[in-house]
């Protein structure tokens, strides 16, 4: 009996946890932070810590718990299924974790070339200005999203992201509504009218008469109904809007006389010619405008409108007249009298600057 | 009835020695050490140590639950106890370290809103001075974005107002970007035109 016992004794086992198996869980641990495991694995990596605190505790608590040689060590065994739930978790996390990162990635990438395209074409189209500071805050949003994905919050990238896209798609649309007649095959058929009407004066009066494109931003000179020349132009602030009230800094649409000529002297804009705004037409749009409530309650309808030359050494204001460099204006000065008519159109075809533009915005556009 | 005395006498101290009693204070203690845990923000700023700390409640009530399955006088709740002490200490010491971290990302976001701030302001100055002339529109372009800017400052502040440190950081940051581009741009037209001021335009348009 005694020699069992000691037999017993010398062949019994004090049950202890495989360090190298220990290392290697702890590793996983490690791995899983590194994973964002609570992030990406929630479930998985609440199994892992559940299982693995447990083990932990039973390894502090039991160290030399005595087996006998054919029983299981049971340490191991749990150790193992730890490492098995482990190896699960870190690869669900990295793998969910790269899916989150590709995606956050793609929706940056996509917005920040769409950003890209709509502020250029914003700049060629001249409607910067329509939207206010609603461009910048995008603009800021797409860094912020930036910032979060390179700090690996890629969840955060995404939803900024996602943000910043939903205010550019209502700028787009904003823009649309804003500028979406020049577009729209009536109203330029309507300026197409105006200008063949225009020429036609021109060539039935043997005389000079000048056409404004705000699309194009030029002006064109008409001599016995014949183009003979061409300048490039600068508008109002807000140029490519129609004009509603003084200091919109929009430009006037319509068909208009110049009702004087204004030489060096007379003018701080080298030269220019006045024109008749505010014509009964726009008399009659502004009351309108005033009765529907579109106006400001103080709006007044304004005036001196003119085609003047810059100074560039002064720096003129240009509040919704149409200027041009002064050798240009010299020369149209002099081919133009009094009476002349003056048409200044959105565009002169459908397939003008703002349309150009607005169609490639509206191709990009999510929503 | 002697022997009934003694048997009866037995049974009610095995009851009353063997009948452990499931550690809901402690329990209790514990969750709020974890509570206080999350409210210093350790499930923002060290989540995956908060999710082990979460585990360790969850064992500790996983062990009562099977404790509470067995013969009323083979109850043992030594282990929970241990698991939720454990528990508590952790999370004391979590909350702790998440706290710590949370003012250091605190005082990150601050550096960066007084950063934005400053360069908000340095191009507000500029855009006052910004050349009134030729280029009206890029000029009202620029005034529209300085003022964009001065308003996400406000963003900023309520981010800090709601905790959210990181969010108030890179908004800082990008709009501080975005400032000094703005500024850039005003300072190189200034270049251009000598630094002339602009004339005031004339009545009407």
């Amino acid at each position: 009996m005694a020699a069992l016992s000691l037999a017993l004794g010398t062949a019994a086992c004090v049950q202890k946890a495989p360090p190298e198996l220990v290392q290697a869980v702890e590793r996983l641990d490690r791995e899983l932070t590194a994973a964002q495991g609570a992030e990406f694995a929630p479930e998985e990596y609440a199994k892992f810590v559940e299982h693995w605190t447990a083990v932990r505790g039973r390894m502090l608590a039991e160290p030399d718990v005595i087996r006998l040689p054919w029983e299981p060590n049971s340490l191991v065994a749990d150790l193992r299924k730890v490492q098995e739930q482990g190896t699960l978790a870190v690869s669900t996390a990295t793998q969910r974790r790269e899916v989150e990162r590709q995606q956050a990635e793609a929706r940056l990438t996509q917005l920040e070339e769409r950003l890209q395209t709509f502020i250029g074409n914003l700049d060629t189209m001249g409607g910067r200005v329509v939207l206010g500071r609603r461009p910048v805050e995008t603009e800021l949003l797409a860094k912020q999203a930036r910032a979060f994905f390179e700090q690996g919050q890629f969840s955060r990238a995404h939803r900024t992201s996602q943000q910043a896209a939903t205010l550019l798609d209502h700028q787009i649309e904003r823009l649309g509504n804003e500028l979406g007649r020049y577009a729209d095959e009536r109203r330029v058929g309507t300026w197409r009218n105006m200008v063949a009407q225009t020429v036609n004066w021109s060539r039935h009066h043997r005389s000079a008469a000048i056409v404004v494109s705000k699309a194009d931003r030029r002006l064109f000179v008409y001599r016995n109904g014949r183009a003979v020349a061409s300048y490039p132009v600068s508008l109002g602030y807000n140029g490519i809007l129609e004009k509603r009230y003084q200091g919109d800094g929009a430009t006037p649409e319509g068909l208009y006389r110049v009702v004087r000529k204004r030489d060096r002297g007379d003018t701080k804009f080298h030269r220019a010619l006045l024109l008749d705004y505010p014509n009964s037409q726009d008399r009659r749009r502004f009351q309108q405008a005033r009765a529907a409530g579109l106006l400001p309650p103080k709006a007044t309808i304004g005036g001196q409108i003119e085609i003047h030359g810059g100074d560039n050494r002064v720096l003129s204001e240009t509040l919704g007249c149409v200027q041009m460099e002064n050798r240009q204006i010299d020369a149209l000065f002099d081919l133009i009298e009094e009476g002349n008519p003056v048409t200044i159109v959105g565009a002169l075809g459908l397939s003008n600057a703002v349309s150009l533009a607005l169609a490639e915005l509206e191709q990009t556009d999510e929503g | 009835m002697k022997h009934w005395l003694m048997l009866g006498l037995a049974s009610l101290f095995l009851l009353t020695v063997a009948c452990a009693k499931a550690p809901t204070d402690k329990l209790a203690a514990a969750e709020q050490a974890v509570n206080d845990a999350r409210t210093a923000g350790a499930s923002t700023y060290m989540t995956e140590d908060f999710a082990k700390l979460e585990g360790l409640v969850a064992n500790a009530k996983k062990e009562i639950a099977e404790e509470e399955g067995k013969i009323a006088f083979l109850r043992d709740y030594e282990k929970a106890e241990q698991l939720l002490a454990s528990a508590k200490a952790d999370a004391a010491k979590l909350a702790i370290e998440a706290a710590k971290k949370k003012e250091e990302a605190k005082v990150a976001a601050v550096q960066a809103q007084q950063a934005a701030q400053a360069s908000v302001k340095t191009t507000q100055e500029l855009v006052a001075k910004a050349p009134v002339g030729k280029d009206r529109a890029a000029v009202e372009a620029i005034k529209a974005d300085a003022e964009g800017l001065a308003a996400s400052l406000t963003e900023v502040q309520a981010a800090i107002d709601g905790g959210d440190y990181l969010a108030a950081q890179t908004k800082a940051k990008a709009i501080q970007d975005k400032s000094q581009a703005v500024a850039k741009e005003i300072q190189d037209a200034l270049a251009k035109v000598g630094g002339a001021k602009g004339k005031k335009g004339k009545a009407g348009k």
